[in-house]
């Protein structure tokens, strides 16, 4: 499969920090060059999961924070990066199951799908992008929410399809054979949107 | 030798569908394409920027934050990905 990613191209696999390094020793520069670098995927994830730009916010905020403050306890037995997904996997499903998300937040709303801030300035291509973006968050709403983690997990360029598996409490193979299905999925109902 | 221009035919287009198949073609506005849906949702986050309020949060939570004593610092925490 072709993939021209944007991914490679912005980030590399960041220095993981000192073992028991505390918040504060972070702070001045490293902890926010681990921020820069992992933040964009944690939000997106947090995005697309929970359907909600300040949810979202709030979610990425609380990885962070959780990220910073267990450091020490990184064991570096997976990537930084799938540490960080498996609190944002966690702490979206914790947002998803209180009474409050299911019953008070409207995803048919055009305002929670009309998302957060995009990187260009151009109004049209502003809303070319706003429009895509709300056509693929129907797309996702419309699938089983396992078929969406996945999708959005494999788009991540840095994670293998094990640490996919890993993250989702599988194997491989079934990360492979639910993938095919959850393409097909989204590719149907993405065409819906049109 | 008469099936060789059918047979040629149908490869073409059992290729074109399979090609039709893989490609996740979705043409905006701009004619833009994407080679399947991973791609689609790559560049869906990367228009997608984590609003700055939350990294100026995350600084002010961090200096909230009690120093941590000697022991957590050398040893860190039992469980940390939950």
């Amino acid at each position: 499969m072709e993939m021209n990613s944007f991914i490679s191209c912005m980030d590399s696999e960041p220095a993981i920090p000192k073992a028991g390094a505390p918040p504060a020793d972070l702070g001045g520069g490293t902890w926010l060059d681990l921020y820069e670098q992992h933040s964009r995927y944690v939000y997106y994830l947090a995005l697309r999961t929970v359907r909600d730009p300040m949810l979202a916010e709030d979610i990425t905020h609380d990885v962070f924070l959780k990220a910073f403050r267990n450091l020490g306890g990184f064991r570096r037995q997976s990537s930084l990066r799938t540490w960080l997904y498996r609190v944002t996997i966690n702490r979206c499903r914790t947002v998803q199951s209180t009474w409050h998300q299911r019953n008070v937040i409207s995803t048919d709303s055009p305002d929670v799908l009309d998302g957060p801030s995009t990187n260009t300035e151009d109004p049209l291509h502003v809303l070319e992008v706003k429009e895509l973006g709300q056509r693929i968050q129907t797309a996702l709403n419309a699938l089983p929410s396992e078929y969406s983690l996945l999708l959005l997990l494999v788009a991540d360029e840095q994670l293998s399809y094990q640490e996919v598996a890993t993250l989702t409490e599988q194997s491989a193979d079934a990360v492979r054979g639910k993938l095919y299905r959850a393409r097909r999925a989204f590719l149907e109902e993405f065409r819906k949107t049109e | 030798m008469e099936n060789q221009p059918n047979k040629s035919r149908l490869e073409h287009r059992q290729r074109e569908e399979e090609t039709a198949e893989q490609r996740t073609t979705d043409k905006t506005k701009k004619g833009r394409e994407f080679a399947s849906v991973e791609e689609l949702l790559r560049f869906d986050a990367s228009q997608v920027t984590p609003p700055p309020a939350i990294a100026e949060r995350l600084k002010e939570s961090l200096e909230k934050e009690p120093r941590q004593p000697w022991w957590r610092r050398v040893f860190g925490r039992r469980r940390t990905d939950s």
